[in-house]
């Protein structure tokens, strides 16, 4: 998501370019369910806004304001801290850090929601021991934060989404030429605020807008911590007032918010641009810290650790164990491997249309052609159901075309290949999570140095070469930290597969929902472990692989 | 040349990615979770080697339907909630359908003028009271909650749940809207929190002592009571449960209902009404007692012995087509008091 500036380019420029057509032909594929929610809110909205504006509309925006920047100001603080610490410094244990602090992106907020109301709440086993050490006998004895609150779901939501800006700011740190900190030490400047943070500033905003995307789109979290956020108010507009017309019409509001906030900040950056050719020829000195130093490090990492994996698996696992539903393991290994599969394609999908639209319009795309391909990664803005919606009236359309078509020249019926099946379902995928792909391959785009892709055009090498041989292996860390994070978020993806899947088609997140629907976490626990423990297999890979490479 | 083998082709991707039915089966949309459907489906296979598929979503499937059109594979639509229910009727995405057995066992309030939809089981809006905080007959109708005297001591999950918001519409069509509204502002200003959590949580905090009133569906009543969880069993244990507006002369207690009905396009319809059928029958309709603690709407059939235990409440008998069609006053109503 960085406007480009594409410097000299020596190759040769026809007319025709035939690879620009590539990012915009995809691009429109993955905008159609967004214009299937845009022909939903076309219609007469029974002047609900009138209603909305004398009641509840103000709350909905303060309430999704507080909660976008609460959550954004901690993601920032834990992402960007922990990544920089692990990446410019030697300490205990840092090297299980490095991974460990990725961990908290398997955790579905909602669930960690139930747990976390369970322990912190006023009949939960926290405030119980607190009561019983300092003899309170009632609520009015002391005060103690209420989890099911606005602050609650800024504390839950932190905690498993900072991972985002995590992993991106992490990859850029440590692509970061380390010349430029050489200079920044000679200078005495503080290389953090004038070398770290500016390089990676692509990056992290990439995490925070992925962040700020899920925030807004959120419903299961905002819902049983009872947040009245502009997603909440989408629901009781549609189903409670049988109104999808205005209901698809907060959620267009909430979308173009979000997108003149990136717009904004694409703006600002516009004129910045880092690279260094020399780029991994100094490897990374990490600096060794001081006794009390190396102890508030140590903490700093655990504490989102801590915080977003430990208990909330601990408290998983404790509920798991307190209950006797038959569990049929057969099915339940189904459910895996449906799980794994489905959140595989969709992962190869989004890795496909995400490099296919970032790198060439990047490289060969006009500015057009690149606010296309940004517009067409914001699908991650909508609330999942929305955009579930929305493909569900691109799929009808396509297959009623089909058949019709179909039928017409060949004489064959047929229902259509798209609606109700596992192709559609990777299609919604890649339409929510393309921001996901996207955001990490175009922050790691800006950090290649453009005169290695000009000397490769100097000697003759044709685009697709110059891509193949020197663009895509320096955009390997990028493609995995995108890959990691797109699998995990498929995995623990509700609302989408909720509505779309084909009949009989189970996954983890699924299969958990339908009792931590009836609000039996004790059935809904170990499924949900699963998906976490699912989550470990992407986070291992990357860790070796990286390690493989030696960044 | 590569067109034609590409047409040829198409056909065979079709029948590979398809979703077209088979025979012998039925295809159901369901917002009722697989957990508490499957038993019944179960059941029905094995009577009628009918095999059925299911697609589960809380929200959102009449959207799918209705963008599905004549290509879609469902056939049979299972609810809870009237207001859902009456969507499908809404967005005409359901048929009529003539059946002897499902006009004998669902009474007229229960299912829709046109035969499109008919309910298969009831729950029931009750009130729960603290057995040592409250004392018995001070509560009789879910009007008494907007009473001064329970300031401060009223608990309960968000107005605009589905089942908040039918009984909202449950008072407006008993009082009209403005008394209906005047209820509710003083109800929400005798809340002792913030409404939040669900059903269960309200009878946790008047067990744990936060506030001495709540309203709940009655079957949550029974799932605590009769929780694999020691500590669930307490929460219910502290609550005596009121049906409400249960006098003479009283309109009595406000019902909801799960139901069905047959999807327009059904490439199954005989199928799909058998389904129906089945559920409003005998073996059924025990079952809806047995595994979730809700009433049978079929007359010839008893309550279950421990929903019995409980006492049987006189049942608020207004068409429940009214209560879905009040659904959107009734949320507006809930946004201006900030229920």
């Amino acid at each position: 998501m960085v406007s480009n500036q594409i410097s000299l380019n020596i190759s040769d420029q026809s007319s025709l370019d035939v690879w620009r057509y590539i990012p915009v032909i995809l691009s429109v594929i993955l905008l159609c369910p967004i214009i299937g929610i845009i022909i939903t809110a076309t219609g007469d909205s029974d002047g609900l806004w009138w209603h909305l504006y004398e009641t509840v509309i103000g709350k909905y925006i303060i309430n999704t304001l507080l909660l976008m920047c609460g959550v954004s100001i901690s993601v920032l603080l834990l992402g960007v801290g922990t990544a920089w610490l692990v990446s410019r410094y030697e300490f205990t244990g840092r090297r299980i850090f490095d991974w460990l602090l990725m961990l908290p992106a398997a955790c579905p907020a909602y669930l960690i929601a139930y747990a976390y109301t369970d322990f912190f709440e006023y009949a939960g086993p926290l405030q119980n021991l607190l009561r019983y050490f300092f003899g309170w006998q009632s609520a009015q004895d002391y005060w103690f934060p209420e989890i099911r609150s606005l602050g609650g779901a800024v504390f839950v939501m932190s905690f498993v989404l900072y991972p985002y800006v995590y992993v991106l700011a992490r990859t850029s740190f440590l692509k970061s030429p380390s010349s430029y900190y050489e200079v920044a030490k000679l200078y005495n400047k503080n290389s953090f605020f004038y070398v770290g943070l500016p390089i990676a500033r692509p990056a992290i905003i990439a995490g925070l807008a992925l962040v700020c995307m899920e925030v807004i789109s959120d419903f299961g979290t905002v819902e049983f911590f009872t947040v009245e956020t502009l997603t909440l108010g989408i629901f009781n507009v549609w189903l409670g007032m049988n109104n999808l017309v205005a209901a698809s019409q907060i959620a267009l509001v909430a979308f173009i918010f979000i997108i003149s906030l990136l717009v904004i900040e694409l703006k600002a950056r516009s004129n910045r641009k880092f690279s260094d050719s020399s780029q991994r020829q100094t490897k990374i000195e990490r600096i060794k810290l001081g006794k009390l130093s190396h102890l508030a490090t140590f903490f700093f990492c655990s504490l989102p650790v801590f915080l977003g994996f430990i208990l909330p698996v601990c408290l998983l696992f404790s509920h798991s164990l307190k209950t006797n539903y038959h569990q049929d393991w057969a099915q339940l290994l189904q459910v895996v491997i449906n799980t794994i599969t489905i959140a595989g394609l969709g992962t190869i999908s989004i890795i496909v249309f995400s490099s296919l639209t970032a790198i060439i319009a990047f490289y060969r795309g006009n500015s057009f052609i690149n606010k296309l391909s940004n517009l067409a990664s914001t699908g991650y803005a909508f609330p999942g159901t929305m955009l579930a919606i929305g493909v569900l009236v691109f799929a009808g359309f396509v297959d009623n075309f089909y058949s019709i078509g179909l039928n017409t020249v060949i004489g064959y019926s047929s229902s259509g290949f798209l609606s109700g099946t596992i192709l559609m379902l990777v299609f919604a995928y890649t339409v929510r999570f393309q921001a996901v792909g996207y955001g990490s391959l175009r922050s790691g785009i800006t950090q290649i140095p453009q005169n290695l892709v000009d000397a490769s055009y100097i000697m003759g090498k044709p685009f697709n070469e110059t891509m193949r041989k020197i663009v895509l292996p320096l955009l390997k860390t990028s493609f995995i930290a995108g890959g990691l994070l797109a699998f995990v978020d498929i995995m623990k993806e509700l609302p989408m597969t909720l509505l779309l899947r084909p009949f009989n088609f189970e996954t983890l997140a699924t299969y958990s929902y339908q009792f931590a629907h009836d609000e039996l976490i004790e059935q809904a626990s170990l499924p949900a472990l699963l998906i976490i423990l699912a989550g470990l297999v992407p986070v291992i890979f990357m860790n070796k692989f990286l390690r493989e490479i030696k960044v | 040349m590569r067109l034609k083998k590409l047409i040829f082709l198409l056909p065979l991707i079709t029948i590979f990615w398809s979703n077209n039915s088979f025979a012998n089966e039925v295809n159901i949309y369901s917002h009722r979770q697989p957990f508490l459907i499957n038993p019944f489906l179960e059941e029905f296979t094995k009577k009628t080697g009918i095999k059925t598929n299911v697609v589960y979503s809380t929200k959102g499937l009449a959207q799918r339907l209705k963008a599905e059109g004549e290509n879609s594979p469902a056939d049979v639509i299972l609810t809870v909630d009237i207001g859902r229910l009456y969507i499908y009727e809404d967005y005409n995405l359901l048929q009529p359908i003539k059946s002897n057995v499902l006009d004998s066992n669902i009474p007229m309030h229960l299912k829709s003028p046109e035969n499109k939809w008919f309910a298969l089981s009831k729950r029931s809006r009750v009130i729960v009271a603290s057995k040592t905080r409250v004392e018995e007959n001070t509560i009789k109708r879910i009007e008494d909650l907007a009473k001064p005297e329970w300031k401060g001591r009223i608990c309960s999950r968000p107005g605009s749940h589905v089942y908040n918001r039918a009984l909202m519409a449950s008072i407006i069509a008993a009082h009209g809207e403005e008394k209906a509204e005047k209820w509710a502002a003083s109800f929400v200003n005798n809340l002792a929190r913030r409404p939040q959590g669900n059903d269960r949580a309200q009878v946790k905090a008047i067990f744990e002592g936060q506030c001495d009133i709540a309203i709940i569906n009655n079957y949550y009543f029974g799932k605590l009571k009769y929780s694999e969880d020691k500590q669930q069993q307490k929460w219910a244990e502290a609550v005596n449960l009121i049906f409400p507006n249960q006098e003479k002369n009283d309109r009595g207690a406000h019902m909801n209902i799960s139901g069905g009905g047959v999807a327009i396009h059904s490439k199954n319809k005989d199928n799909a009404i058998m389904l129906l059928e089945f559920l409003s029958e005998e073996m059924s309709q025990n079952l809806y007692g047995k595994i979730n603690f809700e009433y049978p709407v079929n007359p010839s059939i008893e309550p279950s012995e421990e929903l019995a235990g409980w006492g049987i409440p006189i049942e608020d008998k207004i068409p429940i087509i009214k209560i879905a069609e009040l659904g959107p006053l009734a949320q507006k109503i809930i946004d201006r008091v900030g229920w």
